[in-house]
């Protein structure tokens, strides 16, 4: 009983410090999705490959998006004629380098700046290093599924059928998903009614808040959600997993890496709120432990698996998830052995 | 899920309408245990301000959204992509604010206090602030004071003989011999998902049975210096043990 009391204690604990930055994030990344205009953005990205992917990964300050909204804005980049070092790191890093999560990170450890600093140059570097070695393939098209490929602005230009879909391309996190197969039109008339949330000046601010509305209690119901799966399983281990057995892994250098690697894969909680949910094993586990559920989750999980081969084939995922997980392991080991 | 046993036309009601109740319950949650001061015992007072804007906001969009189903403005929406339906999402939430609504959270016990590592002397990820402002009084010295105290000097004989006057909570640490017990305090740095628990011996002079576990206790005595577990340490002997009644906020910061 005293157990299943402060385990509601902590799940609560961890909800109720979590929901602000959820809602935070979810406005934010709702309201620059409705209200900015991305295509404007990417002509200034640097062309050389290596700046690109700093550049893509550097985004995620201007569009504030989770590992769930990023897939369908990386997959817009791309369509927009971004090139791939510039979608890539952004697809890896806005879910971490946005003011958002690091405030969340900040919050969540005032006492360790090393984590919150940490957290960011790991997943830049990495974004970075895997967005360039993207640029090697010159063209990205074999990476990507056919119906994306198609739609890459230096293709010869398609006959396309008629735009059947307008609004659901609006809402983050949400929009391709419910149409696969359903090219969306290259025509640059149809292009701008599919984009027209992006256009400011084509609808009125009072048209698009209902917009803004619909898409944030989505986006809430769903990553609200998942925080309390996320929370429920952070207190489950907690509390009714013995000590020892929880410090023999987390006090482990390597098992504790590998362990949370595996842990921020599976979990999918949103980048905006899982600062919290390590935080409840930061007295248990290692720093570098720590680091790589921070870093890797929000890079590669469960959740975003699934968005992300309906943008890139099967092999280009196992890339990236190879290279992902290599370079986390790498770097946090470092951390683990050599700087704590 | 029960959406697909109802006609379609009043699915995106019933999606709808769980979101709304969902969103409409953690909004009422979040005020009130802002109101009832159980907030205190979930997070650290610095996001007050930011959870209640959190439970207002969530109100106003619950409120919206009441306004949207009635005004029957409500259209089917696109499907998510998403571990659960989006009605089962829903479910998740609005159970979990109704457990939130239904029991109370209480402080955390002496049990959770060993959990997490009242006795280890391993806690090696544990950052503690490197700034403190101590009371130069050595009676007046908050039982966390004395332990940042004790951390930035551990040697325990500079402190023998200081008076002490402490409260705290009692634990029986398995380690301890019966005349000893641990009084104890938790400190978080955010909310209590990092809540370490902070403690020093307290020598009695009868059995610790007399004291229950988890019961809040002011400690005056002295500080003495024993060796426990092999292990030289300081130690409270008590003269004077007053049960007091447990704190509003049973937090150190």
């Amino acid at each position: 009983m005293a157990q299943f009391g402060s385990g509601l204690t902590l799940f609560l604990s961890l909800m109720v410090e979590a929901m602000p930055f959820l809602i935070f994030g979810v406005l934010v990344s709702g309201i620059l999705l409705l209200f900015v205009n991305e295509r404007r953005l990417i002509a200034l990205f640097p062309k050389h490959p290596l700046l690109g992917a700093l550049a893509g990964s550097l985004f995620g300050f201007l569009f504030p998006v989770c590992e769930c909204g990023n897939v369908p804005v990386a997959r817009r980049l791309l369509i927009q004629g971004a090139s791939a070092p510039v979608a890539i790191g952004f697809l890896l890093a806005a879910p971490t380098i946005n003011p958002v999560v690091i405030w969340a990170t900040w919050t969540a450890f005032p006492d360790q700046p090393e984590i919150v600093i940490l957290r960011i140059v790991f997943s830049l570097a990495i974004a970075t290093l895997v967005g360039w070695v993207f640029s090697s393939q010159s063209d990205l098209k074999p990476f990507l599924q056919p119906s994306i490929a198609a739609l890459i602005p230096t293709a010869p230009v398609a006959k396309i059928s008629e735009s059947t879909q307008t609004s659901s391309l609006l809402q983050s996190g949400t929009f391709f998903l419910d149409q696969p197969g359903k090219p969306i039109p290259l025509d640059p008339a149809h292009l701008d009614t599919v984009l027209a949330m992006s256009t400011p000046n084509r609808k009125s601010v009072w048209d698009r808040l209902p917009l803004l509305l619909d898409n944030t209690v989505q986006e809430l119901r769903e990553m609200g959600g998942v925080l309390v799966l996320g929370s429920l399983l952070a207190t489950l281990l907690q509390v009714a997993v013995p000590r020892n057995i929880i410090l023999a892994i987390g006090q482990g250098p390597v098992s504790s890496v590998l362990a949370m690697v595996g842990l921020g894969g599976i979990i999918s909680i949103c980048s905006t709120v899982d600062a919290f949910f390590a935080l409840s094993f930061a007295s248990t586990f290692t720093s570098g432990a720590l680091l790589a559920f921070l870093v890797f989750g929000p890079m590669f999980d469960l959740k975003s698996l699934g968005l992300l081969l309906m943008v890139f084939k099967t092999r280009a995922v196992l890339y990236i998830f190879a290279l992902v997980c290599q370079l986390t392991v790498l770097f946090t080991l470092v951390t683990n052995l050599w700087f704590s | 899920m029960i959406s697909k046993r109802l006609p379609t036309k009043y699915e995106p009601y019933l999606a709808d309408g769980l979101v709304t109740l969902a969103l409409l319950s953690w909004g009422i949650l979040i005020v009130h245990y802002w109101h009832s001061g159980k907030l205190g015992l979930l997070i650290h007072p610095n996001y007050y301000g930011l959870t209640l804007a959190a439970g207002c906001f969530l109100l106003m969009l619950a409120c919206l959204q009441l306004l949207k189903i009635w005004q029957r403005l409500t259209r089917p929406r696109s499907q998510h992509l998403s571990l659960l339906s989006p009605t089962g999402m829903s479910g998740i939430m609005l159970l979990a604010a109704l457990i939130g609504l239904g029991v109370t959270p209480r402080p955390f016990t002496s049990q959770t206090a060993l959990q997490r590592g009242l006795q280890d002397t391993t806690m090696v990820t544990r950052a503690r602030p490197q700034v403190f402002r101590t009371s130069s009084k050595p009676e007046s010295r908050t039982l966390l004071e004395w332990i940042r105290t004790l951390d930035v000097y551990p040697e325990p004989d500079a402190y023998k003989g200081q008076k002490v006057n402490v409260d705290g909570f009692v634990v029986y640490p398995e380690s301890l011999p019966e005349n000893y017990l641990t009084l104890t305090r938790f400190v978080i740095s955010c909310c209590a998902a990092d809540a370490y628990p902070v403690g020093l011996p307290v020598k009695l002079k009868q059995t610790r049975k007399t004291y229950a576990a988890d019961a809040w206790l002011t400690v005056k005595g002295e500080m003495i210096t024993e060796t426990l577990n092999g292990q030289r340490q300081l130690v409270i002997q008590a003269t004077d043990l007053k049960p007091i009644p447990e704190p509003d906020n049973p937090y150190y910061y």
